[in-house]
């Protein structure tokens, strides 16, 4: 290796020489590399950020309304995020550091088909249909991803059970290597825009002071129960009057 | 009686197998390692299950801060035609362009200060400053001084960071953001301005504390440019499905 030694040939002459070993010491030059190797693991990035697309409707007045898609109530699922914060300013209250999220939700109209406003403006209280959910992961690791889940990720699995059940039963076939990928893609983007198929349409609206984080949180729900429609709107007066109406009936 | 003859043995370790393979873990972490590029604010971007990956160039980074500072960094492909350097000299002269058709108050830069411009990674003070701002690359420790000015350490008050941006509807009065934004689609990057059409071409990178109204205000004033499209750049979760 790093020694040369020198053989003197096995003779036993006068010019006997001294038999020399040449050996070089590595020790430093790994303690320089071991050093080097520290730099760069430690200044390099491994992983490379992920992406999450997301297609906004334009900003300009539409004029001609009756030409715009419109959700029946039937499937309206209206998700409001918000989030407990510092009163009155957008810093963080800190539970480790990290802002406390609130997700609700309700189906249909704001207030049910009666509506949320009574004569003259008034609030109805009795008539607030907003529910408070959270997000939680699957309860437990094993068996299939429709079970086990909870929150808000529960809700939001039960309107679109119809789409969910024909895309398990892909995963099934692409499981069982009867399909590939790219046909797996493919058949569950069909499945996904079928329109014998009942699925809800999903509008996320989120309070000024609602974490970025949630928003990116629900955007996953969406991918992981397949929904095919969803968009983010503003909080109109209903959304916020049922919000605050709901805070108040519902002290910790 | 012979004494038990103990050989001497040498406590020498060869340390050139060692050697060899610490020089080959130095040589793929130096050829796979990307450098983290110093931003002027630091964000922990929120988890996703997303799967897709950031592209490596053509596209603009819109970093925000939690309290809606933005800045911009651009992502160009070092060996085309459209170089990081080129993209950003020519972005200048936009940009400067499209302000002085807005504002009486007009901004001009000589060449030594596009030549410090080009050679930015991030970027973001108001237009009125930019030329005080790249003055300073000519100076000594220009870099440090720059870098904190970027990000908002400098001493003196007059010297704010971030694009200045607001709540815009007006595409006829843009405000300094939306100004950059338009300069980007308007030099003549086709890889990039194609991209920012389908979606990919802008990315917005800030931390999942953000309050939503100040990633609102940014998303707001992207589609106010009829920049409908973007991306959002997300850090891995594990565990999900």
């Amino acid at each position: 290796m790093a020694e040369i030694a020198q053989d003197n040939g096995g003779g036993k002459g006068k010019n006997h020489q001294k038999k020399m070993q040449i050996r070089v010491d590595f020790t430093p030059m790994v303690d320089m590399n071991m050093l080097l190797i520290t730099f760069f693991m430690l200044c390099t990035t491994m992983i490379k950020s992920q992406t999450l697309n997301i297609a906004l409707p334009s900003n300009e007045k539409v004029d001609n309304v009756e030409n715009m898609s419109q959700a029946s109530a039937d499937d309206a699922v209206t998700i409001i995020l918000d989030a407990k914060r510092k009163k009155g300013s957008f810093d963080v209250d800190s539970v480790n550091g990290k802002v406390q999220t609130e997700v609700y939700y309700y189906f249909g109209k704001p207030g049910g088909d009666e509506g949320m406003f009574g004569a003259g403006g008034s609030i109805i209280s009795a008539n607030n249909n907003l529910e408070k959910s959270e997000f939680l992961s699957n309860e437990g690791t094993s068996g299939a991803a429709m079970d086990g889940a909870r929150g808000i990720r529960k809700i939001i699995q039960d309107r679109n059970m119809e789409v969910l059940k024909e895309i398990e039963k892909l995963k099934v076939q692409f499981r069982e290597g009867k399909i590939d990928q790219a046909k797996y893609d493919e058949l569950a983007k069909e499945v996904r825009r079928n329109e014998n198929l009942k699925k809800p349409v999903i509008i996320i609206k989120s309070t000024p002071q609602a974490s970025y984080g949630s928003l990116v949180e629900i955007l996953d729900e969406m991918q992981i129960n397949s929904i095919a429609k969803y968009q983010i709107d503003n909080m109109n007066r209903a959304d916020s009057v049922m919000l605050i109406d709901y805070q108040n009936n519902h002290h910790e | 009686m012979g004494r038990v003859k103990i050989a001497k043995k040498s406590t020498f370790i060869d340390m050139t197998a060692m050697s060899d393979v610490t020089v080959l873990l130095l040589t793929f972490f130096m050829l796979t390692s990307t450098f983290l590029a110093k931003e002027p604010a630091t964000v922990v971007t929120p988890p996703s299950v997303s799967e897709q990956k950031v592209q490596e160039t053509n596209y603009v980074q819109v970093l925000v801060n939690p309290e809606g500072k933005v800045w911009l960094t651009m992502n160009n492909d070092t060996a085309s035609k459209w170089s990081n350097e080129k993209m950003r000299m020519a972005l200048l002269d936009k940009v400067s362009e499209i302000y002085n058709e807005n504002y009486t108050k007009k901004v001009n830069f000589t060449p030594q200060q596009k030549l410090a411009f080009s050679k930015l990674g991030s970027f973001g003070v108001p237009l009125s400053q930019m030329g005080e701002f790249l003055d300073l690359a000519s100076e000594q420790e220009g870099t440090t001084k720059m870098d904190n000015w970027l990000m908002g350490k400098d001493e003196n008050p007059n010297h704010t960071t971030g694009i200045p941006i607001s709540w815009n509807s007006d595409e006829n009065k843009p405000n300094e953001f939306q100004m950059w934004m338009k300069a980007i689609r308007q030099t003549e990057n086709e890889n990039l301005a194609s991209a920012i059409k389908d979606g990919s071409g802008v990315a917005i990178k800030a931390d999942g504390n953000t309050a939503f109204d100040v990633i609102h205000m940014v998303m707001d004033n992207l589609q106010t440019i009829h920049m409908n499209k973007f991306t959002l750049l997300t850090a891995l979760k594990a565990g999900d499905e």
